[in-house]
């Protein structure tokens, strides 16, 4: 990078730091430093949302999605504006009407402590977890592209974060996700812009368009073939609509890291208008991303590219003793991208003069080429793994970073690793905000009881956000020394959102059913959840059902609704 | 003797005075499960068009 990336990353990145320390100074109890004293405007609630959902990875990892698998992703949002509308109806005047810190607060009124305690304590586990992932997963990549030291780019991240936070509370998470926003879309705007630009003038946007299509990356709707496709597949219209929202539902309703975004709002109009808001723009602005992962797809249909992303893991193996045959793979990959371009220009030709035969031909022709690019890659990861078994071969993340640092201009290198930095720093800061709030409400205040002043208890807020904020930095560097944590880790969060929706629905909708019933029903139903993931791990002899992450929040949901029922009926009614 | 008015219709009025377009909570939520819907077509005449 040169200086004037670091001089526009460095002041960026210190500018939303300042501006959230003075933005959000004078907090004098919890009511202000944990719900930003009710004052929230829709806007800032609504930026905070979605800021809170995307994370570094997000943007780094979309367009390189787009660009392997095409645009079917935007589907896994359609369950967003669906849930938007279901939580402003439900969930919003019940939580505002009992005035809570804490979406779990609510369930102790409603059932009993232990079920507050047991929701609270699967955030607490999952959450904590995650939040040194928000921050490992952008350093890895930073770490191999660009050769900062894993540690220490945790460290900083972390750090950064913890200074607003700590000291500003709910008020400077939301008023630096608004900055933070602004530098992320303007940053993604201008990457989208520039690499249309950079296509060859011969090839305008309604090319680039028109090739993206051909080659299977603008499948923004897809259906499934087959039941089995429903369930397997992770993105289709059916996946989407009913499992999305089952998802959406547990990450926006239950989810303490976003219900604390809106809870600070300033009236129940203001909160739901916050969150239709966001309803309304996430499907547009995930296909934004998309997009450009469909046009980098496009661009490289026309400039040379890596056969691997992941440049530490191609030179590990080039320095081994697989380094002449994966040097020869790489040779004849590079081979099949000449063709491969001089094949785009005659496709563009085509196009342009009409000739629709001539399309078909190329297109063909561009789909046999792909084929064979993707199956030299194949040949080139399976040499890697020869080298290495524990080699991170998942390079689609490193895509986007990849062009960025190749193709755009200076200065803009640093406005993009700052999009990304920002990115990061919005959804640690709302998790670390989120955590110590629960820590406080659910537990510490809840267990050591009411009697202590207002000040007592923002000076406990700030503490525990600083704890949380090491425990993530330890986190973080932790797993970034153990290869799989980070799967792991984003594998136990989804196996703990169904159960946690399956206690406030029945909470929301079925009056009848009591605090004991509904506790042992989500024991039971994350027994099963947990079963259903770890089982076919033991080997596919065993037990071999193979379904799609997106359903574990339907199943767990479903199975606590059905055991509540259950306990329900066999006896344990409800106190009265 | 006037009423005093509910919740409901003050955030009512409150959604008024943000959206002056908007006469109710019902059809701001309407409105944002036709853009999804309008949205879904979209995406699928798109898939349609350039594929």
């Amino acid at each position: 990078m040169s200086t004037i990336d670091w001089i526009i990353l460095v002041g960026t990145t210190a500018f939303i730091v300042i501006y959230g320390i003075w933005k959000s100074r004078g907090a004098t109890n919890i009511r202000g430093y944990l719900l930003a004293n009710q004052s929230q405007k829709w806007w800032t609630i609504g930026l905070s949302i979605m800021a809170t959902q995307a994370s570094a990875i997000t943007f780094l990892s979309t367009p390189g999605q787009a660009f392997d698998d095409g645009m079917r992703f935007v589907q896994f949002y359609f369950g967003v504006p669906i849930a938007m509308v279901l939580i402003s109806l439900v969930a919003i005047p019940i939580f505002r009407r009992l005035n809570v810190y804490t979406a779990y607060e609510y369930l102790e009124g409603r059932f009993d402590l232990k079920t507050r305690s047991l929701a609270a304590i699967l955030f607490l586990i999952s959450r904590s977890l995650a939040s040194g992932i928000t921050i490992v997963a952008p350093a890895i990549i930073f770490s191999t592209i660009l050769g900062w030291d894993l540690t220490w780019t945790c460290v900083a991240i972390g750090l950064a974060v913890m200074t607003y936070t700590v000291l500003g509370g709910t008020r400077a998470v939301s008023q630096t996700q608004q900055q933070q926003m602004a530098v992320i879309l303007s940053g993604m705007i201008i990457a989208a812009v520039i690499m249309i630009l950079k296509l060859p003038p011969d090839v305008s946007f309604g090319d680039a368009v028109g090739l993206a299509g051909k080659m299977g990356k603008l499948n923004t709707l897809t259906l499934p073939d087959s039941f089995e496709g429903f369930i397997k597949d992770r993105y289709n219209i059916l996946s989407g609509l009913v499992a999305g929202t089952f998802l959406m539902l547990s990450y926006f309703g239950t989810d303490q890291s976003q219900v604390q975004r809106y809870l600070g709002g300033k009236s129940v109009a203001e909160i739901r208008i916050g969150l239709l808001f966001n309803g309304m723009l996430k499907v547009p602005m995930q296909f934004g991303i998309l997009f450009i992962g469909a046009m980098m797809f496009v661009f490289y249909q026309f400039h040379a590219a890596p056969m691997f992303f992941n440049k530490q893991e191609a030179q590990s193996v080039l320095q081994s003793e697989y380094g002449p045959q994966y040097e020869a793979v790489e040779q004849r990959y590079q081979e099949l991208t000449a063709q491969n371009i001089a094949k785009a220009h005659e496709f563009v030709a085509a196009r342009q003069a009409g000739d629709t035969e001539a399309v078909a031909r190329h297109q063909e022709e561009l789909m046999a080429l792909q084929q064979q690019k993707k199956a030299v890659r194949q040949q080139g990861i399976a040499l890697i793994q020869q080298h290495n078994p524990h080699a991170d071969v998942n390079d689609l993340d490193r895509v986007f970073l990849t062009f960025v640092l190749t193709h755009l201009p200076r200065g803009l290198v640093g406005l993009l690793i700052a999009v990304i930095l920002a990115a990061a720093m919005s959804s640690t800061s709302a998790e670390l905000n989120a955590l110590a709030s629960t820590t406080v409400v659910d537990i510490y205040k809840r267990f050591r009881g009411d009697h202590f002043s207002p000040a007592h208890y923002l000076h406990a807020s700030k503490l525990l956000t600083f704890f949380w904020g090491l425990v993530a930095i330890a986190f973080a560097v932790l797993a970034g020394n153990f290869e799989n944590l980070i799967e792991y880790v984003n594998i136990l969060g989804s196996l703990f959102y169904g159960t946690i929706l399956g206690i406030f629905v029945v909470a929301f909708f079925f009056k009848q059913v009591g605090g004991t019933a509904t506790f042992l029903a989500a024991l039971l139903a994350e027994a099963i959840v947990v079963a259903m993931f770890a089982l076919p791990q033991l080997g596919p002899d065993t037990f071999s059902w193979d379904i799609g992450f997106l359903w574990y929040n339907f199943i767990g949901c479903m199975c606590v609704l059905a055991f509540a029922f259950g306990f329900h009926y066999l006896g344990l009614k409800r106190a009265t | 003797m006037k009423e005093e008015p509910t919740s409901s219709q003050e955030e009512q009025e409150e959604l008024k005075q943000i959206f002056p377009f908007v006469k109710s909570w019902r059809q701001l939520y309407i409105l944002v499960l036709t853009e999804l819907a309008v949205l879904i077509v979209l995406f699928y005449i798109f898939s349609k068009i350039y594929s």
